[in-house]
This record gives C-alpha cells, sequence and structure tokens, in this order.
C-alpha cells in the first residue's frame, strides 16, 4: 500500500514539474556507472547540492547516467534537449563523450558545460563550440606545471606510465609536448588498463630507463599501482601523479607508498591551506563543507568540485540570461550562452573564471597548485 | 474463431507506422528508434549466424567499429596516401570500402577462427574482438581512445542528411532490406543449407553441401551487416571512438539476438527494440522510485533479463507471434517447373561399388578384417550380421566416413577412400543414417530438398533477391516428387520432428533420392516401422532396383530381406562368413550358428 | 631484457597464472556439471576481497543482505513447493538454511568485534557471506532453466553477470581497497627478492587444486559430480538429483572464487569490477584446456599468466591484443588436434 502511495505521489510530483513552464531545468548527464564511476558518481553527488533556485526562478535538474558510453551519452543529450526541454546541459565526465555531444548541442541551439578534461572539447572556438563550456583545467595547464616543478627540482629524463584510455592518451600528447619544449628528456612511455591486477611488466621497463622521476597519469585509486609496484621494486626517484587521484581513497589505498609523491590540482583540494586572501578559498571551503555534511567527512573529491563549477557558472550567468528571456525558449538558451561567454571573475571551486569568445574554460594559472603527499595528507607546496 | 490477418497486411501497417514516426514523435523517440535500427542490423547479422547457423559470437561489435572506422577515417581525413585518395570525402564510397575491408577481415578471421570447433569458436570470436578494440583505441591515425569528430552527414542526391528524422529512413530502409534479404536467402537453396548447420553438419556434408562454406557465408553476411550498421552509426553520431565497439557491447548483440528470439529474422528487431526501450524504460521509473542516490539500472536490467529467460527460452519474438494472429501462408509448388536433368544409370549388372579386402583396425580391434564386396546396378545387396559384426564399420569405409586401414573401396571404378562425403555424394552416391539425422523443425518438403543440393547452383546473391525462384521451383518439385514417392504425401508440409520414427527413415529415404544417385546405401532402414510400412518399404525399393539403382541395405531384420534382395553377405566378428543366394545363406550352417547364438 | 627481469616477469606470470588457474578449475567445473559457462566467476573475486575489505573496516558488509534477499526469495519459492507437495517437515530446515543462517549472520557480524579479529577469522567470515551465494545463484537462476540449451544459459550468466557488477558499485563503491598481507616475509631467490604474499597465492592454489582433486577421486559428493560431469543422465538414474549437483557445484565455484580474491587482495587493488576480465583468462585458460581437463586447463592458466607478463613489458600499449592474438593459434591447434566434436548445439 504504502509502494503503492508513494508511486502515485511521485508521479503526481512529475506531472506538476512538467506544468511549471517558468522553472529553469538542467539537464545533466554524467558517468555514474561504467569505467569512469569513480568520477562520475561524486558529480552526481554534486547536482543535489546545487541551488534549487538562481535569481528567483526554480531549478530543475534532470540527472541521467550514460555509463561511461559515448552512445549513451549522445541519446541523454537528445532526450534531455527534445523531452525535458532543459536550457543548458551539463556533462558528461570523460572526454569522448563529451566530444560526441557537441554536434547534438549546437544543433538544438542548447549551452553545454563539459565536467571532461580533453582541450578538444572546447578548442577551437567554432561554429558548433561556441555552445560548449567546461570547467576542467586543461591538462596542457597541469602538465605545464608538473614539467615547471621537475625541472625546477632538477630532474633531467622522465618516464612516463599512464591508463590505456582517453585520460592517458590526452596526457601523453600534452605532457610530452610540455616536457619537450622544457628540453625534459622522456625516456619511457608506457600504458595500464584501469582493471590491471599487475603492473610488474610495464613497471620494470620504466626502471630499465632509469628516469629521473616518472608521471603516473591515472585516475582515483587504480594510479596507485604502478606507484606501489615501483617502490616494491626499489625506485627512489621522484614520483608524480596527476590531478585524477586527488580523492582520499587514493591516499587509503597506496597508503606509505605515496609518501613525498607530486601532483598537480585545483586549489579545492588544499582549500584549508590557501592563503585567506585567495579568492578561491571561500567558494572551494563552501563546497566542501556541503559536501561533507552530506556525504561524510574526508568524502570529496575534486571531480566533484568540477561539477559544483558548472553549478557556480550557471548561477553567475542565468540571471543575466533571464533579463532577457524567459526559460524553456530559444531565446533563453542564447541569452545564457551568452551571458556564459561574458563571466568574468568568477571565484569557484577549482579557480577564477573568465570566459571569452575564444576561451570558453576560463582559467588561468590561480587554477592550479603544486601538491604533495606528507603523512598521508595533501599538502600545498608554496 | 479469430479473425487472421495477411502477413501482408501487417507488414504493411507496419511499414505505414514506420514511415510516419519521425513526423510525428519527439526527436529523442526517433533517436531511439534510430539506435534500434542500427542494433537490430547487427543482432540480425547474429540471427543468421548464431541462432540460424550455431555459430556463437562474442565480437560482432568489433566489425561494426570497422565500419564506423573506416568511414570516419575516410571523410575526416584531410590527407590520405595516395592510393586511398580517391575513396576520401565522400560516404557512400567510405561505404563501399568499408564493406569490401569487412569482408576481407572477415575472410581472414573466419579462414582462422571458423576452423574452431566446439567452444572455441566463442573464444576465437572474443579475442579477435578485443584485439579489434584495442587496436582501435592504440592507433593513432584513428584519433585514439578520445575518437575522432567532425563525420561530415551522409548526402542523397545532394541532399543533407544531417538531423536524426532524416537518417532515419536510411537506417531503416537498410534494416528493412537486410531483414527481407535475409528471410529470403533462409528460404532457399543456400538458405537450407546453412540452416542445417546447427545440428546437421554430418548430414548435410554427405548430401553435398559445403558445410565449412557456408558457415563463412554466413559468417561475411554477418559481418557486413555489422559494418553497414556502423557506417552508419558514424554518420548518425558524428563522432567515432572505441567504447561502442568493446567486448561488452559485443555481448550485448549477442543478448539481444537471444531475448529476441535467435532463431528468428524478427526477433533481431524484436530484441534489439525491448532491450533498448527497457533501459530507456529503467532510466525513467527507477530514480522515482529510489531517488537520484544509487545506480540501480544495470542491476535491474540484468535480474529483468533473466527473467525474460526463464519465462521465455526461445525469445520473445515467438510470444509476440502468437498475439498477433497471423494466417499461414503453406508453400505453393509450381506444378509446371520443368523436371530437373538426371545423370545417365550405368548400365544394369555393371558393377558401380567394389569393397577389396577391407581390414580396419582400431588399436588392437580389428572391425573388419579383409572384407570383400560388390554391388551392381539394378540389385539389391544386404550385409547382414548379428549385433556387433562390424556392419556399421564396414558401412563408414563404403561410405567414406572412414579409411580402411587397409584394402580399397572403389564407387564406379574410383578409389572411395581420401575423398570427402561431399565428393562421394557428386559422384552419384547417398545414403541414410542408422540414427535418424534430419532438421525436425523444417518441413518434410525441405528437409528432402535437402537431398537435392547438388543439382542446383543459384548462390547467396540470387537467393537473397529472389533471382532463384526458377530453379528453386524445380528443386521443391524433384522434392515433392520423391516425397509421393515414398508414400509421405500428406505430410509434406508437417515439421519433420513431428513424423514417427519409420516415418522419419522413409523420408531419409527420399531425401537420399532427392538427390538423383546411382547407388543407394541404406542402414537399417525398416527399423521402427510397421509390417504394412515395410510391404511398402520392399515394393518402393523393388522399384528402385527395376529402374537399374544399385542399393546396398545394411539390415538387422532377416524376413524383409529375404523376400526382398538379390544377394546377402553374413558378417560375423568383423568378417564374412557368407555370401550368396537368400535362400542359399539361409541354409548356411555357419550363419544359422551366428544367428541361433545371437541376438535374433 | 635481462635474465633478472625475465625472472621477475616469471615470477609475476606465475602469480596471475596460479589465480587464473583456479578460477579455470571453477569454470571447467561448473561447465562440465551443468553446462553453464560462468561468466560471473568474476563477480565472486570481487565480492570474496571487497566484503573482507569491509569486515577489516569494521563495517557489515553490504553483501551479507544481498544473501539475506536471496535466501527469502529461495525460501519463498521452495516453502511453496514444499507446501504443494505436501511436505511440511522440510519447512524448517529449508527455512533454517535460506533465512536463519543469514541472520545469525548478521546478528553475529554486529555484535563481534570482527574488526579486532585475526585476519583469518575476518577471512573466514568473508566467505560465510560469499559462498552460499553460489547455491543460492543457482537455485534461483540457473535451476529453473536447467534443461535449457547452452547458448541460453550463457547468456543468462551474461544478464547475471551484468545484475552483479551493478549490485557490486552499489555495495562497495566505484574506487578500489586492498587488505593488509597475510605476511610481510620476503625470500631471496637467487637474484629477486619474492614476496611472502606471492607465495601465498602460488602454493594456496596447489594446496587447493589437490584438495579438489582429491575431492573428486575420494568423496562420495565428488565422485557424484564427476559422474553427473560424464553423463548427465546415466547420474540421474544412479539417483544423484542434479539439482543437488548443481548446488554443490556452485559453492565450489563461490568458494574457489572468493578465495582467489582474498588471496589476492594484498597484492593488488580490486574493483567491483575487477572480476570480468580476470574471469575472461581463467575462461580463456579453460577453453584452452578444453573446458574439460583440469590439468590443460591450469596449464593454459599458467600460459596466459606469463604471456600477460611479458607483453606487458615488451609493449604496454598492445598488451590485451598480443595475448589474446596469440591464443588464436594455440585454439586452432588444440581444435585441430582435439576430437571433432560435432552436433552438439
Amino acid at each position: 500500500m504504502k509502494l503503492r502511495t508513494s508511486v502515485i505521489a511521485v508521479l503526481g510530483m512529475a506531472f506538476a514539474a512538467g506544468a511549471a513552464h517558468a522553472d529553469i531545468n538542467v539537464g545533466v548527464t554524467v558517468s555514474a556507472t561504467g569505467p569512469a564511476a569513480s568520477l562520475g558518481i561524486p558529480e552526481k553527488n554534486t547536482i543535489a547540492l546545487m541551488p534549487t533556485t538562481i535569481g528567483g526562478e526554480k531549478v530543475n535538474y534532470i540527472v541521467l547516467d550514460d555509463a561511461s558510453d559515448t552512445t549513451a551519452a549522445v541519446k541523454n543529450t537528445r532526450k534531455l534537449i527534445s523531452e525535458d526541454k532543459v536550457d543548458i546541459v551539463l556533462g558528461s565526465t570523460v572526454s569522448p563523450n563529451s566530444l560526441a555531444m557537441i554536434d547534438v548541442v549546437a544543433e538544438s541551439g542548447t549551452p553545454m558545460i563539459s565536467m571532461a578534461a580533453s582541450a578538444r572539447i572546447v578548442e577551437p572556438v567554432d561554429e558548433k563550440k561556441r555552445w560548449v563550456f567546461k570547467t576542467p583545467q586543461n591538462d596542457a595547464q597541469m602538465s605545464t606545471a608538473i614539467v615547471e616543478h621537475m625541472t625546477n627540482s632538477g630532474v633531467k629524463t622522465v618516464a612516463f606510465i599512464g591508463f590505456a584510455d582517453a585520460y592517458g592518451e590526452g596526457w601523453y600528447e600534452q605532457f610530452s609536448s610540455v616536457a619537450d619544449a622544457r628540453k625534459l628528456k622522456m625516456v619511457a612511455n608506457e600504458r595500464f588498463n584501469r582493471n590491471d591486477t599487475s603492473v610488474t611488466g610495464q613497471v620494470l621497463k620504466l626502471m630499465a630507463a632509469r628516469p629521473d622521476a616518472i608521471l603516473i597519469a591515472g585516475s582515483g585509486t587504480p594510479a596507485a599501482l604502478p606507484q606501489k609496484a615501483l617502490k616494491e621494486r626499489g625506485y627512489t626517484g621522484k614520483i608524480y601523479q596527476t590531478h585524477g587521484v586527488a580523492n582520499n581513497d587514493f591516499l587509503r589505498v597506496c597508503g606509505k607508498d605515496c609518501e613525498g609523491t607530486f601532483l598537480p590540482a585545483g586549489p579545492v583540494l588544499v582549500a584549508s591551506q590557501l592563503a585567506d586572501s585567495n579568492p578561491v578559498k571561500k567558494s572551494a571551503i563552501e563546497y566542501i563543507t556541503k559536501y561533507e555534511a552530506a556525504h561524510g567527512k574526508g568524502s570529496v573529491s575534486t571531480f566533484g568540485a568540477h561539477a559544483w563549477d558548472a553549478g557556480v557558472l550557471l548561477a553567475a550567468a542565468a540571471p543575466e540570461a533571464l533579463k532577457k528571456a524567459k526559460p524553456g525558449t530559444k531565446e533563453f538558451r542564447t541569452a545564457l550562452r551568452d551571458a556564459l561567454e561574458n563571466v568574468k571573475e568568477v571565484p569557484a571551486a577549482h579557480g577564477i573564471f573568465t570566459m571569452s569568445p575564444t576561451d570558453h574554460l576560463g582559467l588561468d594559472q590561480r587554477s592550479r597548485v603544486m601538491v604533495q603527499i606528507q603523512n598521508g595528507a595533501w599538502k600545498l607546496v608554496q | 474463431m479469430k479473425p487472421m490477418f495477411s502477413p501482408r497486411l501487417i507488414l504493411g501497417v507496419f511499414l505505414a507506422v514506420l514511415a510516419v514516426a519521425p513526423l510525428v514523435l519527439s526527436s529523442f523517440y526517433v533517436t531511439l528508434l534510430n539506435y534500434i535500427g542500427l542494433y537490430a542490423l547487427v543482432a540480425l547479422g547474429l540471427v543468421l549466424l548464431t541462432g540460424v547457423g550455431g555459430l556463437t559470437s562474442f565480437g560482432q561489435a568489433a566489425f561494426v567499429g570497422l565500419g564506423a572506422y573506416t568511414t570516419a577515417v575516410l571523410t575526416t581525413a584531410t590527407e590520405l596516401p595516395g592510393w586511398l585518395a580517391w575513396a576520401g570525402g565522400s560516404p557512400w564510397l567510405a561505404l563501399v570500402v568499408g564493406l569490401v575491408f569487412t569482408a576481407v577481415v572477415a575472410l581472414v578471421l573466419g579462414s582462422l577462427t571458423l576452423r574452431l570447433s566446439g567452444h572455441y569458436l566463442p573464444l576465437g570470436t572474443i579475442a579477435w574482438g578485443i584485439s579489434l578494440y584495442f587496436l582501435f583505441g592504440t592507433l593513432d591515425t584513428l584519433g585514439g581512445h578520445t575518437g575522432l569528430t567532425g563525420v561530415p552527414p551522409i548526402t542523397v542526391f545532394g541532399f543533407e542528411l544531417d538531423r536524426g528524422e532524416e537518417l532515419f529512413y536510411l537506417i531503416w530502409l537498410f534494416l528493412l532490406a537486410a531483414m527481407l534479404t535475409t528471410q529470403n536467402l533462409l528460404d532457399s537453396r543456400e538458405g537450407r543449407a546453412i540452416r542445417a548447420l546447427k545440428g546437421g553438419m554430418v548430414m548435410a556434408e554427405a548430401m553435398g553441401v559445403n558445410t565449412a562454406r557456408s558457415r563463412m557465408i554466413i559468417f561475411v553476411i554477418a559481418a557486413l551487416h555489422a559494418c553497414a550498421s556502423g557506417w552508419l552509426y558514424a554518420h548518425l553520431q558524428r563522432f567515432v571512438n572505441p567504447t561502442p565497439f568493446g567486448l561488452h557491447i559485443g555481448i550485448e548483440y549477442l543478448f539481444m539476438a537471444v531475448v529476441g528470439g535467435a532463431g528468428q529474422v524478427w526477433g533481431a528487431l524484436v530484441g534489439a527494440g525491448v532491450i533498448t526501450i527497457a533501459k530507456q524504460w529503467l532510466q525513467d521509473v527507477l530514480p522515482r522510485i529510489f531517488g537520484q542516490s544509487g545506480n540501480f539500472e544495470v542491476i535491474f536490467f540484468g535480474l529483468m533479463m533473466v527473467i525474460v529467460l526463464q519465462r521465455a527460452r526461445d525469445g520473445l519474438w515467438p510470444l509476440l507471434a502468437r498475439l498477433v494472429p497471423v494466417r499461414a501462408t503453406r508453400r505453393e509448388l509450381d506444378a509446371a517447373a520443368e523436371a530437373l536433368p538426371r545423370k545417365p544409370l550405368p548400365a544394369k549388372g555393371e558393377v558401380i561399388l567394389e569393397a577389396k579386402e577391407v581390414t580396419r583396425r582400431f588399436g588392437g580391434l580389428v572391425a573388419n578384417n579383409n572384407m570383400s564386396l560388390s554391388v551392381r546396378a539394378g540389385e539389391i545387396l544386404a550385409l547382414i550380421g548379428p549385433n556387433g559384426a562390424g556392419k556399421s564399420t564396414m558401412f563408414n569405409q563404403i561410405s567414406g566416413v572412414d579409411t580402411p586401414t587397409s584394402g580399397e573401396v572403389l564407387f564406379l571404378g574410383r578409389a572411395v577412400a581420401g575423398r570427402d562425403s561431399r565428393e562421394i555424394a557428386r559422384m552419384g552416391m547417398s545414403r541414410t543414417f542408422q540414427h535418424v539425422k534430419l532438421l525436425p523443425t523444417m518441413t518434410v518438403l525441405e528437409n528432402v530438398a535437402i537431398g537435392a543440393h547438388l543439382r542446383g547452383d543459384k548462390g547467396v546473391l540470387s537467393s537473397a533477391w529472389r533471382l532463384d525462384r526458377n530453379e528453386e521451383a524445380r528443386l521443391l518439385n524433384e522434392a515433392a516428387r520423391q516425397i509421393e514417392r515414398v508414400g509421405l504425401a500428406e505430410h509434406m508440409f508437417d515439421a519433420a520432428g513431428s513424423l514417427a520414427l519409420g516415418q522419419q527413415r522413409i523420408l531419409e529415404i527420399a531425401r537420399a533420392l532427392a538427390a538423383d544417385p546411382c547407388l543407394l546405401l541404406l542402414d537399417e532402414p525398416a527399423a521402427g516401422l510397421r509390417f504394412k510400412e515395410k510391404q511398402a518399404l520392399a515394393e518402393l525399393l523393388k522399384k528402385l532396383r527395376g529402374e537399374g539403382i544399385g542399393i546396398l541395405l545394411v539390415e538387422h531384420d532377416m524376413d524383409f530381406v529375404m523376400g526382398l534382395v538379390d544377394r546377402v553377405v553374413v558378417m560375423e566378428f568383423g568378417e564374412k562368413i557368407a555370401e550368396g543366394l537368400p535362400e542359399d545363406v539361409q541354409r548356411n550352417p555357419a550363419v544359422l550358428e551366428a544367428y541361433l547364438g545371437g541376438v535374433e | 631484457m635481462d635474465f633478472q627481469i625475465a625472472l621477475l616477469l616469471g615470477q609475476d606470470g606465475i602469480t596471475n597464472g596460479a589465480i587464473y588457474a583456479l578460477l579455470a578449475l571453477a569454470l571447467v567445473l561448473v561447465f562440465a556439471v551443468t553446462r553453464v559457462i560462468f561468466i560471473p566467476q568474476g563477480e565472486f573475486v570481487s565480492y570474496g576481497a571487497l566484503t573482507l575489505v569491509m569486515i577489516q573496516a569494521g563495517a557489515i558488509p553490504a553483501t551479507v543482505w544481498l544473501l539475506l534477499g536471496a535466501g527469502l526469495l529461495a525460501a519463498a519459492l521452495d516453502v511453496r513447493l514444499a507446501l504443494r507437495a505436501g511436505q511440511p517437515g522440510r519447512l524448517v530446515r529449508l527455512v533454517g538454511w535460506y533465512v536463519a543462517y543469514p541472520l545469525v549472520l548478521v546478528a553475529l557480524l554486529y555484535t563481534l568485534p570482527v574488526k579486532d579479529f585475526p585476519m583469518i577469522a575476518q577471512i573466514l567470515f568473508a566467505l560465510a557471506v560469499v559462498v552460499p551465494m553460489g547455491p543460492l545463484m543457482y537455485r534461483l537462476i540457473y535451476q529453473p532453466i536447467a534443461a535449457a540449451p547452452v547458448l541460453v544459459l550463457l547468456i543468462v550468466s551474461v544478464a547475471v553477470h551484468v545484475a552483479m557488477v551493478g549490485l557490486g558499485l552499489l555495495f562497495f563503491g566505484a574506487e578500489g581497497s586492498r587488505t593488509p598481507p597475510f605476511s610481510d616475509a620476503r625470500f631471496e631467490m637467487g637474484p629477486v627478492m619474492v614476496s611472502g604474499q606471492t607465495i601465498w597465492v602460488v602454493v594456496s592454489s596447489l594446496v587447493l587444486i589437490v584438495a579438489l582433486y582429491q575431492f573428486f577421486e575420494r568423496t562420495l559428493y565428488g565422485k557424484a559430480l564427476r559422474a553427473t560431469a560424464i553423463n548427465r543422465v546415466g547420474a540421474r538414474l544412479m539417483g544423484i538429483s542434479p539439482a543437488l549437483a548443481g548446488r554443490l557445484t556452485f559453492f565450489l565455484a563461490a568458494l574457489i572464487g572468493a578465495l582467489s580474491g582474498v588471496l589476492i587482495a594484498p597484492i593488488t587493488t580490486i574493483y567491483y569490477d575487477t572480476g570480468f576480465l580476470i574471469g575472461l583468462k581463467g575462461f580463456v585458460a579453460a577453453i584452452v584446456g578444453g573446458l574439460g581437463s583440469y590439468p590443460l586447463a591450469a596449464a593454459g592458466a599458467l600460459l596466459v599468466g606469463l604471456l600477460e607478463a611479458f607483453s606487458s613489458f615488451w609493449a604496454s600499449a598492445h598488451k590485451e591484443v598480443i595475448v589474446f592474438t596469440l591464443i588464436i593459434p594455440v585454439l586452432l591447434w588444440r581444435s585441430l588436434r582435439g576430437r571433432h566434436v560435432e552436433e552438439e548445439e
């Protein structure tokens, strides 16, 4: 009986929601299952923390899972646009999905904010990509930070091991070109799978090249496996990780083997250690507080913060668009796009966004810090 | 009585609904229908390959990838190597290149993996499925794991199909054409050979079907369907990356085929539709029940499929088909069709089969020792003996299934050993089996028509596009003639599996006769027959003898043999103990002892 | 590549191969007895390892609720059958096994300080939670369609795998976990250091294989399973219930899977979806062994493990391509050499 009542209630609510036309509808597609689930789940959790009213209008979030699959991401996007009549699409989690969605949002003239890393999603801004924005730092920005840190610490040769997927591939492209420009020699390039039970072969190959430093490009706990194997085989050089590992599960799994590891990250990872004058600190702490209130202490990850930043951008741009048109109309979507392109100095969890017609990412140097793992915790490197 | 609809009417309604669908549905539902069409095209290949042919493939997604990547590379690449430059830029040329390329890859993979028997085959398909998937991801020219963007839309007569609503018609045109041709193919000479692959390979080979070729044919067809689906996918999505072509998706295609009904052409569409819609439905419904917190879709999807398969083992299509009362259409025979040409029979009395001192050892066991016998045109020879005397082994040496350790068997003066069943069948030897081998779900007519396989030559393409109807009518007429001749006319359109065992044996004789043989090998044809049926059989065999056919009969039933045959060879312990006229042999003391001490 | 690297790779390959061997044995067993190609075998690896992780973290493993749920469902089915068959006497036993057992387990996990128990006790608890899911799975999913064609059983296995991975994500989250090693000892073997855990894995696998062999050769149940594997109808005529044989087989398969998970959790990170690839490689090994021969399956497992280790050294980006492509010639050789089994569906 109870179930039936609640089903009826839910259905009633669904109809009611459909009837209210002036609401801002936000469509979200994230990779909450499949290989990218560890990134997509915190993003999905973050959506629930986003503002429910913007500029006096109610905001509805429709969240769909694309299972880390491009086909599903495109299908979700079409559904959000044609069925739910969303004013903006947030997502998806991984680069291939986001790339595949561009055609769909451009065709219908709906703005989209991606939470995936690849610079190809927004560069170069053209007839289609003028609808597309993204929040995560480009791999190139992060690579530059690592290369700078390496060269400053006297590293001459570096080896690379990354995921055998779009993440590892993107990192290798960016990192090797930056390293090349800075005269840092790449001596080995290996790949591993997220689910591999052993990376002994790759690690032996890396060590045989005797690099001064090794960069591991993986996301979440899987990135711990090469590092543990390197330590077990007695590697003593410097080890760098990417911002993909920035969650506490990584620290838990990697344990003492990750002591001393360097990585670039968005400031949100070490928000409490930032100077009070840093404009990012307030926004970042707000996000962390909200997230941990809902999901427990230490549960926050920088991936969720990318979703949060998408929400921040939306909250900054939507009031402008509301002045020009009513939500649910083509005019509103166009106005929203224009407003997103014009956001200036908006502080968010990962940095300060300043968009322009040629830059749909809008992050600068303030969006990344170097972090070291010390005593099982993230420590800001000054 | 319920009103019955003709299949044509139902198909017409279906087509009309399809035609207006993009005009009335929202773009999301058109997208869903597009995906259903694309998936069904791949699943259709699997229906042919797995459901009908019995070859399980997990690797179809890789062929989809070949189609998608070929067109994506050719239409987006800025600088193609010189020899490929002509194919750049045009999706239609890319389709041709993709199909040719896929066919080549399928031929290579098929020649490697289709030899695999039993469970090696599915594993082989997993192996190349995974390998191709990782190659898509690691080759730089294919955009790596991140993928290739900017695939242009397909143009038809200068009109760009850049919206889902427009591509919809092309997708469904492809699918319907594929379904039509597949259905046509299955209802043809080649189709019967393909349908015999699952559970009837030995029989089919004995009727002259090249089963290795038939396996390759369906493998390539399935790959081409997948490739076409991939081509459409690339131009619908306008983006290609490796994830849609991985092993998981390959498994999902198989899933669709089985849930829909693996042996049914329409099952592919039902499976693709049901699975796509079920996933969509779960995505809509579950968050309302459980909220946004967890991800329950895959869990419920998995459990739903378990329940569906527990309830409907043969898939959903048979259940659906029962709901819609479709008038059954019976095959019309064209009595006016020209009779098939016959091979000239050897002159009566000429020796057509000769076994010379055949010995067959299995390790230490001597199953046949120094056996000699001969059969003349227009005579019936019986090979008899108690259980375990080595008759079946001898039968295998003669029919070429087994090779003698020493000695030789000559048929029409040529050695049987070293030739495969097909070649022997082509020479004019036709046989029945001790354990009946027929295809129980096919009609009696179709079963017998397999026997006439070698008397036709129309191939796959003509079958698919119905250019074989003249020959097909002649083949079926011949089959019908043989069925009438053996007295099964009233069962012509029944499923072969529904016949009594005795009738099934008679069916096998009709099938053997449809091959137009000069020598008939019958393995215990009278077993399981009632008295009247035996009499009819004896009459038939006498008539065949009168026409000049030679008949070798392996039999238990002495009464049946004695009144019928011209000569008898008696075996015991692998050796010939007597040979001669029936009445002489009957009085032979060695024979009497063998039989009195024996079973009968 | 020098000798030391080759040794290290060899050691790595053997360790992985030992796990693949265990899974291959389980797959061969399940297929021989029930004709099910048991895709979810790998899920038991993840479930076993991650349940242990939860126990060690002091949490109530979510898997125990799955066990309870499946038990209730099975009880409902069987109680109905028992009542219809007029055998109310069986009710107590049914309810006892299906419902009371998981409840007792829940009570123990709630009341006892399992977190502080020695590791061996924690492992036993983890096994006690995960292993009974095997026979329950047979009862609920495969028993009703025991006579279906192999293809249908295979597709059902795929569906079960999909559902179990989904549940795994729900239970354990997307991130991976490890457990502390059984021993921190390290041994010097020639030029290479071998960790204690590696030896644990290899030795335990060997012990398990020998134990299984003894089980099949010496015990009544083992012989019954062998008989069923050789001739299903014949075994049935001899009074061996196919349902019992099925449940026993799934019990063993779940045990082997969960134990494998517990064994490798200290040397690698286990995720909710780790099982599929491990299981797939076990499957490769089992097929190389012809889905019928235990020693050949074990040899196949070692082959896969070594191929993997060496190809990850030579060309890590193409590792899977190499492993799976090199399997094809082996399959061809096996297929051409083997008896041509035809006409099976």
